[in-house]
């Protein structure tokens, strides 16, 4: 399997057949038809048995959603048992034998991928693993939604092939395409990039105004990097105080009457 | 005397907890689903912002009392300092079972032991949150074994009770702040004005704040309960030291608000800055002010409604923060079904009766055990009297409440169960054989919609469009349903759209189109939408058939339902003489190999000579 598997998704390419979908649906054996969506959520087409889909947008613009397997990802940074994992060699996978069920790892991901079987007695967390297993074993060489793509839309190979691919495709064509990569450097880098000629900040929440190009991880390591620091000083903090006030009270009890002491004679004396 | 005023609270937690048990049920056996009204955009409901959130909150009195009277040694608190334990162990033991309900996999709570990740927040709490669990159970030991014939033990825990209470503040600390650590990772979520990169040092200011005010609500309701007469002199001592903390963190608020430039968001105007407001005077400027003022600090009842407002203040400063503020980002609207209620009251009352039974059974307050034990004493050796109207004896003392409380709690667990949502099963629909539908039925109800094929087509660019819909070449491939572009079909509120109305009608002239010419412009003056949408909204009638179907069909089946019924009539009209025009060749006859073969077993009927 090669190292940092990457797909490239050419958005002027794609006609929207959903062919993408209907393998994906065959490899990892999902029902055709799940349970409709829930009442209060604005469905973009993903769900716990759809892991890829096609938006539509105006004028026939058709984008290929799915997991975008971040280089620093912030669902497996969040998951407090590691249910979900970064493989060495890239695609982000999970793991329904230490998952709690918490649904943290829905509210860190910063696109909204990683969907829940609600309708469940025993849920998983399901979302894309880039066919992980399947590339592991050799039995294909790319993703099933890759092989699928009638139009070749949606590319497959390593991520230094997958952005000189791109930059070759903008340079070539610097008119149609917005002169920008998806997924370069967006949180960090992530593992599907996008080539288009409509802005696709609508992939991340709310437009994807609040993402920088900083990795959403540090946003947390920050504060608990300083947890056992916080630890140790409020336990010495603490044991000193006592220490100085029984020292003050020791020294005080000598004398004839000090204010703590003597409040303290009178709330037991009632 | 037997205490009314207890029986009828006691009633009433036992009748909550009947539901909630109802509801319990229900969840485990179909799942967070058909138990609440979580979706994939808000994964988290009221059971993690008020059972978790709100709950570690609720318990910080116990930390907060414990540095108060042990560490800086103010005595005349003591007496709330065993009391304040006994919440928060039941505080903690609240967020645990919330947990069970909240988790899609509670069977695997125990996890987060050995399988590590120090880089989440969640994991912290965890591990703070069991360990401070086992504190607050070894800080609660004396309580339990002062008049047990264990005194041994007694003594080992009280003399351990000192470096016991230092590590339970250090390991409150670390969770409370790590409860905001847990919303640092979504900036895109947390709506700016809740969201702060201080966010741990904000949880952890805050959690003081709503522990000495829980502390304070919390004595002064068992002192109401009991009819005791309330401890004044502590309550405003707390009174004053709250006061102190709120000022503090208001400030503290203030300076990262300012320093963050959103000190502007605040006076938005948006529904947002408005609950921030809103938030932020009950739960500390109103309280700041009242507990500042003597005549306040001096009536308990006003001392009692000052903390309960700074309660709920907190409780909705966490639930804004874990929840509705994020609808911000989400746009999506979400309601907690009763369900969800019914478990986070149930947990709730659960917590009040386990208190009530250890108040009542172990010197949590020395002087209000002997009071109860003497009632109960004269309640158990006083005559029989029988119930007014029945004439049947339930017994007196606890014997009469067991009967009365599992009475309620068997009645609100036939309520809870016949309430219950049934889950609705997941089937997989069918997709059907085409058909020229005009009426569809959508959704369980009796909801139609005209369906206007022609307008659909036109719209969409003509012949080229109906691969849009129907395609269906592949195995997994789904049946376009009309949310795949009507995407606000399930829910309510979206399927009018405003600016769609204004734009087709002719821009800002047309309010009076729909409003008339009422000011000010509102909802009660305007047309209803059958006024101008009068086909498209016909309901069921014995003459229009519907519909079941949501999604096309396959491209293939809807080429054939065009084609063949006309095929076929006029293959069997004698006048054309074209019988073989209903076959398959009679279209498909591109020469390929496959269709040669195909059409090899069926050959066509020789046409007749023509008839004289």
């Amino acid at each position: 399997m090669i190292q940092n598997p990457t797909i490239l998704t050419d958005v002027t390419k794609c006609i929207g057949c959903e062919q993408c979908v209907a393998a994906c649906k065959k490899i990892n054996h999902l029902p055709a038809q799940g349970p409709p969506p829930r009442p209060g959520s604005t469905p973009d087409g993903l769900s716990a048995d759809r892991w890829t889909t096609v938006i539509r947008k105006p004028h026939n613009h058709f984008v290929r959603k799915q997991c975008r397997h971040c280089e620093q990802p912030a669902c497996v940074s969040v998951c407090p048992v590691g249910a979900l994992q970064k493989t060495p060699e890239g695609p982000v996978i999970y793991d329904k034998s230490i998952c709690m069920g918490c649904r943290y790892c829905m509210l860190g991901c910063p696109f909204g991928i990683p969907h829940y079987e609600w309708t469940s007695a025993a849920p998983s967390v399901r979302k894309c693993i880039m066919c992980y297993p399947h590339l592991k074993s050799g039995e294909v060489k790319e993703p099933a939604c890759v092989t699928a793509c009638p139009t070749k839309a949606t590319l497959f190979g390593t991520r230094e092939e997958m952005l000189a691919e791109a930059h070759k495709r903008l340079a070539a064509e610097p008119k149609k395409y917005i002169q920008r990569i998806w997924g370069e450097k967006i949180v960090g880098g992530t593992s599907v990039l996008y080539i288009a000629d409509i802005s696709l900040d609508f992939l991340g929440w709310n437009d994807s105004k609040e993402l920088s190009d900083e990795p959403l991880p540090r946003k947390t390591w920050a504060a608990l990097k300083m947890v056992p620091f916080e630890f140790v000083g409020m336990g010495a903090l603490m044991g000193a105080i006592y220490w100085i006030i029984e020292r003050r009270r020791a020294l005080a009890g000598q004398h004839s009457d000090s204010t703590d002491a003597g409040r303290e004679e009178r709330g037991h004396g009632k | 005397m037997e205490n009314r005023r207890i029986f009828v609270f006691k009633g009433i937690l036992w009748f909550i907890c009947g539901l909630a048990a109802a509801v319990a049920i229900l969840r485990y056996a179909f799942g967070l689903g058909a138990a609440t009204a979580l979706s994939d955009t808000t994964p988290w409901g009221l059971w993690v912002g008020f059972d978790v959130m709100g709950g570690v909150a609720l318990a910080a009195g116990g930390f907060v009392i414990a540095a108060i009277v042990h560490i800086f040694q103010k005595e005349r608190y003591h007496a709330a300092a065993r009391p304040a334990i006994l919440t928060a162990f039941l505080g903690y033991g609240a967020v645990a079972v919330g947990l069970l309900f909240d988790l899609g996999l509670p069977w695997h709570i125990w996890h987060p032991i050995i399988f590590w990740n120090i880089h989440s927040a969640l994991f912290e709490v965890a591990w703070c949150v069991m360990l401070y669990l086992t504190v607050l159970a070894l800080e609660l030991a004396p309580t339990i074994l002062e008049r047990t014939p264990f005194q041994r033990a007694y003594r080992f825990f009280s003399r351990l009770a000192l470096p016991i209470m230092i590590l339970g503040i250090m390991l409150s600390t670390l969770h409370q702040s790590s409860l905001g650590s847990l919303l640092l990772i979504m900036p895109f979520r947390v709506y700016p004005l809740w969201y702060s990169h201080l966010l741990p040092e904000l949880f952890f200011v805050s959690a003081i704040c709503l522990g000495l005010s829980m502390v304070m609500f919390e004595s002064s309701i068992t002192s109401w309960l009991y009819r005791r007469k309330p401890e004044l002199d502590m309550l405003s001592g707390l009174a004053k030291i709250a006061a102190w903390a709120l000022s503090f963190y208001l400030a503290f608020k203030l300076v990262d608000l300012f320093a963050q430039h959103k000190l502007g968001l605040m006076f938005a105007g948006t529904w947002e800055s408005k609950l921030f407001l809103f938030e932020m005077l009950i739960s500390t400027v109103l309280p700041i002010i009242l507990y500042s003022l003597p005549a306040v600090r001096r009536s308990p009842t006003a001392l009692w409604l000052t903390s309960l407002t700074s309660v709920l203040g907190f409780v909705l400063n966490r639930i804004d923060a874990s929840g509705i503020s994020q609808v911000w980002a989400t746009r999506s609207f979400y309601f907690p079904a009763w369900t969800e209620f019914a478990i986070s009251l149930g947990i709730v009352s659960a917590c009040g009766l386990v208190f009530f039974f250890i108040q009542e059974h172990f010197p949590v307050d020395p002087h209000e055990l002997e009071t109860i034990e003497r009632e109960r004493a004269t309640v158990e050796k006083s005559t029989p009297r029988f119930a007014p109207f029945t004439q049947v004896w339930l017994g007196e003392g606890w014997r009469k409440s067991l009967r009365v409380y599992s009475l309620l709690f068997v009645l609100a667990m036939a309520v809870g169960l016949t309430l219950a949502p049934k889950s609705e099963p997941a089937v997989d629909r069918p997709i059907q054989r085409a058909r020229g539908a005009d009426i569809l039925r959508v959704g369980d109800g009796p909801r139609y919609v005209y369906f206007d094929h022609k307008r659909h087509q036109d719209d969409n660019g003509g012949k080229q469009s109906c691969v849009l819909c129907h395609h269906l070449h592949m195995a997994g491939d789904v049946g376009t349903p009309c949310s795949e572009c009507h995407r606000g079909l399930y829910t309510p509120t979206n399927i009018f759209s405003h600016d769609r109305h204004v734009a087709r009608l002719g821009g800002d002239a047309s309010c009076v189109k729909c409003h008339g010419k009422r000011r000010p412009v509102d909802l009660a003056a305007v047309k209803k939408c059958s006024g101008c949408h009068e086909k498209d909204m016909m309901t069921k009638n014995p003459v229009v058939k519907v519909f079941d179907v949501r999604t096309a069909c396959s491209y293939k089946d809807a080429m054939h339902k065009m084609c063949i019924p006309c095929h076929a009539k006029k293959a069997s009209d004698p006048k054309l003489n074209k019988p073989n025009l209903g076959r398959c060749g009679a279209c498909h006859n591109s020469g390929t190999e496959s269709e040669k073969i195909y059409l090899a077993a069926f050959p066509p009927q020789p046409e007749e000579a023509a008839r004289p």
